[in-house]
Formats: C-alpha cells, structure tokens, sequence
C-alpha cells in the first residue's frame, strides 16, 4: 500500500511563460511527468462512496484510476478511463473540473482538491505516447445507428454504441470531425493533433464518419431511417448559430462572431504564416461576452499580434461565466477586463471599418430570472473604446436545418429539440437528441454525458425491439 | 474526394468542372450553392451549382478565376479530385407559378442564371433573358441562353458582340414597352445587381437577386455572410442566397465583400509566382 501524499497543495503543472505563449498557439500548460503524476496520485484518499465519481457527468471511477497512477500502472489506469470516457485526452484538458469531479473531492475541504483533470490529461497522454497494440473491433451485433455530428456528444454515442457491436455512422457537415474541439477551442488549450488521434481511436474500433454532409440537406432523418436502414438516430448537431446584438454598426468590417473568428483560426489554421483563409490583423480588439468562448477568442486575437485585447461585459468579474482558470490565464497575458460595461453602438470609418466602439458603463440591480444581479446601464456614461475588431461572443442557439427537414421533431421557442428526460428521446420514435442541441450552448462534457445517456437508451431501444 | 470527370475552359478567365458527387446531384435544385476545397489546405469557397445530373451523379460548377482559391482549383485537371464538396446548401430558387420572367445575368453570374432560365423554361413560363459580358471573349453559355429562352439580348460593355451597353438598358425598354413581368431574377456582380434592382424599382417590379457574401461554413454557424435586408440580418447561406433585391442593402454588401482585398491581392500575387516558378 502506497503512502498518502498529505501535502494541502496539488502539485502544480508546468506551463509556458505568459508572455511567451501570448505570441503563440502552441498549448500553454506541459502536463505532469510521471514523477509528478505518481506523487499528485498519492494525494487522492480512495474514498470508498466516491464523491468525485458523482461529480463527472460521464462517472468515471476515479479512485480507481488514480490509484493505478499512484502504483505506476498508467496503461492499467487508461483502461479505467477509457470505459467511462471516449475522449479523456480531450475532457483532462477542458472539463471545468473545479465544478465537478474536483470540485466534490473530499481533500478539497481542508485544502486543494486532487488535481483529477490533470491526471486524466497525463493518462490519456501517456497511453497515446506509449500504446502499441490496436484496439480490438467489437463484435457486431447486426444493428445500425446514424449520428448526426462528429463534436463531443455524437462522437462519445458513437463510442458507447461501437463498443455494444453497433455498426455507427457518424454524419459531420464540416471537412473534419471533432466539432467545436477543432473549430472553436483554440489549439493552445486543446492541440488539434490530439483530437486527431483521439478520433482515429474510434475509426480503429470500426466507427465510420462521413464528412461534407449537411444532415437536412443533403439527407434528412426520414431518409437515414427509411432508405439506409438506421434503426436509431442520435441528433448531437449543437448549437452553432452565432446571436448578434442588433446593435448599430454591427455589419461593419471587423466585426466578428466569435464563431466565425475562431473557426478562421482554429478549422482554417488561418494563425499560420501561409494560410489560405485570411484573418483581420488587428491592433485593438474588443471582444464581447464573458464565457470560456469569449476568452478563446481574446487569447487568440493576442497571439495574433493584437496589442490591446479588452473583454466586454456587462456584469462584474465574479459573475463572468468562464471557467476561473481561463480568466486567470487571460489576465496573465495581458487581456484587460472591461467589465460593467455594454456596447451600443459600433462606429465605422469611410471605408465602412470599425474603429471605434460607444459603450455605456453598468451598475447591477436586483437578481433576475437567472438569479443573477440583472446589470443596469449608468445614465450619460458613453465611452468608446478605440477598437478595430470587434468580436461578438454572446451565445449561440440551435441551427434551423435539422428541425426545418424533420416532420414531427418537437423544439422549443428557443429552437432546442424537445427530449424525455435524460434518454434523450425526442417526439419521433428512434430519434434521440442531445448536448448543446438540446440545452443550449453548455459544456463539453455535458454533451458527452448527454450521448452516454444516450447511447444506452439507444441500446435499450434496439433490444426491446427485436426481442 | 471529388472526381473531375470533365473540366472544359469556357473563355480564358471562367471554367466550368463536372464533379463526381452523387448525393449532392440527387438534391440539388436550381439557386443553391456548394462549397469546395481544392486541395486539404484550401480555403473553402461558395460556388452556385450551375447544373446538375441525377442519374450520371454529377454537379456542374462554373467559375471565374479571381484569387488564390479560384487559381488553385482551375489547376486541377480531368480525373483529379477536389478534397471536399459540400452541398447543396441554401434555399432554392422559388420558381413555380411564374408565367413571365426578365433573366438578367451579368459575366460569371449567367453560369448562375442560365439553370434558373432553363428550369424556368421547363415549367413553361416565358423567358426573356438579358446576359452582359465585358466583351466577345468573355461570353459564356450564349447557346444554352438561346435554347431555354423566348427572348435573348446579348450585351457587351464594348461593343464587340452583341448590343454595346449595360444590362439595365434593355431591361428598361423592355419594360417601358410593356412587358408585364412577374419578376425579374438578377444574378452578377453587386453593383450590376443594385442597378436592375434601382430601375426595376421604379416600375415597381418584382426583383429577385443571389447575393454572394464571403463565406465559410456554408452553413449558418459563424454569421460571415451576413446581410441586411429589410432592416434585418439575414445570413445568406442559410436564408439565401436569394433576396428580394428591393430589400437589401447593396451599399453595405458591397463594403463587406472587400474585407480582405489585401490578403487576396497579395494571395493572387503569390500564387501568380509560384505558377511562373512552375512553368520555367
């Protein structure tokens, strides 16, 4: 039996110099060595009830692969994770941990939590580094199952469904799959090379995925089910509809969505000297909203060369939606938080660019539906901000194309698709839905939970039905 | 992968390819769009699909050699393949129950208007089409203009085929000599575009246009192709590309378009050296 490590503190990771990685995309945080790793992994207690497992919308069992860590049997603690998780190279690095798994850890009360994201991240790395052997292709078991989008919900249902011996196609309307962890997250949180790999996992275990189809367009669900035989559907197309303000001047050359920016820079690798799909080079750019989006895109507009980076937003720092950590790692960069503060009006030069943006400072009120302090505007407070770039980063919705092609598929009046309970059935028989088209714009491993759940009451479906 | 199974240059800057991508040939319609990628690390561009066979599988494009993009694509020879084609995106064109129809197409644009003219002729309606070209040289598709319509005006900027002239002059006439169209459909450059819709407007008739924003996804998640018609903000990938021309604001399509002039002049430039390199 191993010692326990009772240090308060989680042993910290390495990470390139903040003004070092604010001039490049390469990942910011190293991850740990196995030295660091082992001795992180002594930390953990091995609670017998687990509290953290109930903290992770997929239930890993976390104990038990960090205590493999902890007796230096990582490939053993790869094969823990990989029956809970399909991506856990992926969700170590970008899972809010602090408000799951680690957020319910038991060391966490007198000190800081185990440091389980990390751990995973090392995990999933270090098998990717060292694993020779090829994964072993379920055996089938006759049935097929289509999956409408390659982000992280379908490809987790995908995972789940290969794995009971389904035959799964995976429908991706983009060039790639992976969805928004190769369009959205930046390649400095989450290397693109990794999301590659973590793919051709699945492909190795007998995942097929189309790419260049637009399900609605090209197909429809109709015809998925009736002419190509699926038995299921899982519908995981997320919520990729950029909201705009509707505010003046928001048609003005340099005003982005922050979809459009990042997917410029992340799908399109428009960062790299030489790419064919051009970027704004900017000098001052705004960007508006404060979630993890909201910093993506300002960590990006820094590292491509941008020398004043604000975040606008309406609230205050501790209502900011993103993640504790990005905010830090943004301020350590050097983006400025222009916080109560709201744009209204984007001002243009003759040649119809951006170059400036009027704002109104704010002051927070009384809590509203959300039950968060609705953000008043200060009366006679106009400002503009010098910006030539403005980034929109305050939400996104549902597309139409898939319910406008789907007779009798119920949605809500914000356009999600309207599911039973966590299965994910939806008001059609053998279509089930989940992740950020169903709730919204949410988390990564929201969605991946959301396809878990729904690749068993998939499962269940088949069965019952050819019983 | 895309095959090319036919690439045939129709004057010296526009060529039209025949691709091999049967799904999208079973769905397409008249005023949709595809977006392609030459090669894996292309820019991906929006093309209106200008024919289309069911049964053989194949989509036609046809473009205008203008950038980078563009010159990468006419590289590519009969039995190459494209890396990705994606379609067919956007709304068709709303083509049924018209009797009477002004086709108007300016350049490249008449690769766009010429299978919105022959659907029209196949559902019976009369087609009366207007086709503008700087000059001889670049005219395309004149006889498959002559065979889909009842009426056929050739224009020229110079003269040198044709009428000398732009396209709104004889739209004009032919109104004023009182030619009851139900709608003008104008495909070509914006400001050619922003013309018919300023004169048809004064006679108070009907004017469709397939706008051409710049263009990522093609699918409606990043806003790129924004417009603003009737006040409000439309993605034309998704809610176009066809508009009521009356509607839009050209002025601002206009601006939007040249957003990365710089960038594509100094791609244009790059790939004209690299070309040259490769020739010597």
């Amino acid at each position: 039996m191993a010692l326990h490590n009772m240090d308060p503190k989680r042993c910290p990771m390495p990470s390139q110099e903040p003004n070092v990685r604010n001039k490049n995309f390469k990942e910011v945080a190293l991850g740990y060595t196995p030295e660091m790793a082992v001795n992180e992994a002594k930390r953990c207690l091995g609670c017998k009830n687990k509290p953290c497992q109930t903290g992770c919308p997929v239930g890993i069992d976390i104990p038990s692969f960090i205590g493999k860590v902890a007796e230096e049997d990582f490939e053993g603690a790869y094969q823990v994770l990989s029956a809970s998780s399909a991506l856990p190279a992926v969700c170590g690095r970008v899972c809010p941990q602090e408000t799951q798994c680690e957020g319910k850890c038991v060391r966490g009360i007198k000190g800081e939590s185990v440091g389980i994201g990390r751990l995973e991240r090392f995990v999933a790395d270090w098998h990717r580094e060292h694993n020779t052997t090829a994964p072993t292709v379920p055996e089938s078991n006759g049935h097929k199952v289509a999956i409408i989008g390659a982000g992280p919900s379908g490809l987790t249902a995908a995972g789940d469904l290969a794995k009971l011996g389904y035959k799964v196609t995976v429908y991706e309307a983009l060039h790639l799959a992976g969805g928004v962890l190769v369009y959205g997250i930046p390649e400095f949180r989450l290397p693109k090379a990794i999301v590659q790999q973590e793919i051709e996992g699945l492909q190795a275990m007998g995942v097929d995925i189309e790419t260049n189809m637009v399900i609605g367009k090209v197909l429809t669900i109709d015809e998925l089910m009736h002419d190509y035989g699926y038995e299921a559907v899982y519908v995981a197309s997320g919520a990729g509809l950029p909201r705009f303000m509707g505010i003046p001047g928001e048609s003005l050359k340099g005003v982005y969505s922050a979809n459009e920016y990042l997917t410029r820079v992340n799908l399109m690798k428009a960062y790299k000297e030489g790419s064919k799909t051009p970027i704004k080079k900017s000098k001052n750019v705004a960007v508006v909203g404060g979630g993890n989006v909201a910093m993506d895109a300002a960590r990006s507009a820094k590292r491509l060369g941008a020398e004043n980076v604000y975040i606008v937003y309406r609230r205050g720092m501790e209502e900011l939606p993103a993640r504790k950590e990005e905010v830090e790692h943004a301020e350590e960069e050097g983006i400025i938080f222009k916080i109560l503060t709201n744009p209204v009006r984007v001002l243009g030069d003759e040649n119809g660019c951006v170059k400036g943006m009027e704002c109104v400072e704010m002051e927070l009120g009384e809590p509203d539906d959300s039950g968060r302090r609705r953000p008043v505007e200060k009366k006679d407070s106009n400002f503009v901000l010098d910006v030539d770039t403005m980034i929109m980063s305050i939400g996104t919705s549902p597309n139409p194309l898939i319910r406008s092609t789907t007779p009798g598929l119920e949605t809500n009046r914000h356009g999600c698709i309207v599911t039973n309970g966590d299965d994910g059935l939806t008001s059609r028989e053998g279509v089930y839905a989940g992740g950020d088209a169903v709730t919204g714009a949410a988390t990564v491993i929201l969605a991946m939970g959301a396809g878990k759940h729904a690749a068993k009451a998939i499962h269940e479906y088949i069965q019952s039905k050819n019983k | 992968m895309f095959k090319i199974v036919e690439r045939k240059e129709l004057n010296p800057t526009v060529t039209k390819l025949v691709i091999e991508a049967p799904l999208v040939a079973k769905k397409a319609q008249p005023g949709q769009f595809i977006i392609v990628r030459a090669m894996e690390d292309s820019e991906r561009i929006p093309l209106t699909v200008a024919d289309y066979d069911r049964e053989a599988g194949t989509v036609t494009i046809i473009f205008q050699i203008v950038g980078g993009s563009t010159m990468e694509l006419n590289e590519l020879r009969e039995g190459d393949s494209v890396h990705d084609f994606v379609g067919p995106l956007g709304v068709a064109s709303h083509l049924d129950g018209l009797k009477k129809v002004a086709v108007v197409g300016g350049g490249v644009g008449c690769a766009i208007a010429y299978p919105i003219a022959k659907k029209l002729h196949e559902l019976g309606c009369e087609v009366h089409s207007i086709v503008g070209f700087r000059n001889k040289d670049l005219v395309i598709l004149e006889d498959e203009f002559k065979a889909c319509s009842d009426k056929l005006v050739m224009m020229t900027d110079d003269g040198s085929h044709g009428q000398k002239g732009v396209v709104t002059a004889p739209l004009e006439e032919l109104i004023q000599s009182g030619e009851n169209y139900d709608e003008v459909i104008a495909i070509g450059p914006l400001v050619m575009m922003k013309f018919v819709c300023l004169t048809t407007k004064k006679y108070d008739v009907k004017t469709v246009v397939s706008m051409n924003p710049i263009m990522i996804d093609g699918t409606g998640m990043c806003g790129g192709c924004r417009l603003t018609v009737g006040g409000e903000t439309k993605f034309a990938c998704v809610d176009g590309p066809d508009f009521d021309g009356h509607l839009v604001d050209f002025d601002e399509a206009m601006q939007r378009g040249s957003m990365y002039k710089d960038f594509e002049t100094h791609a244009r430039e790059e790939h004209c050296n690299l070309f040259k390199k490769d020739v010597q």
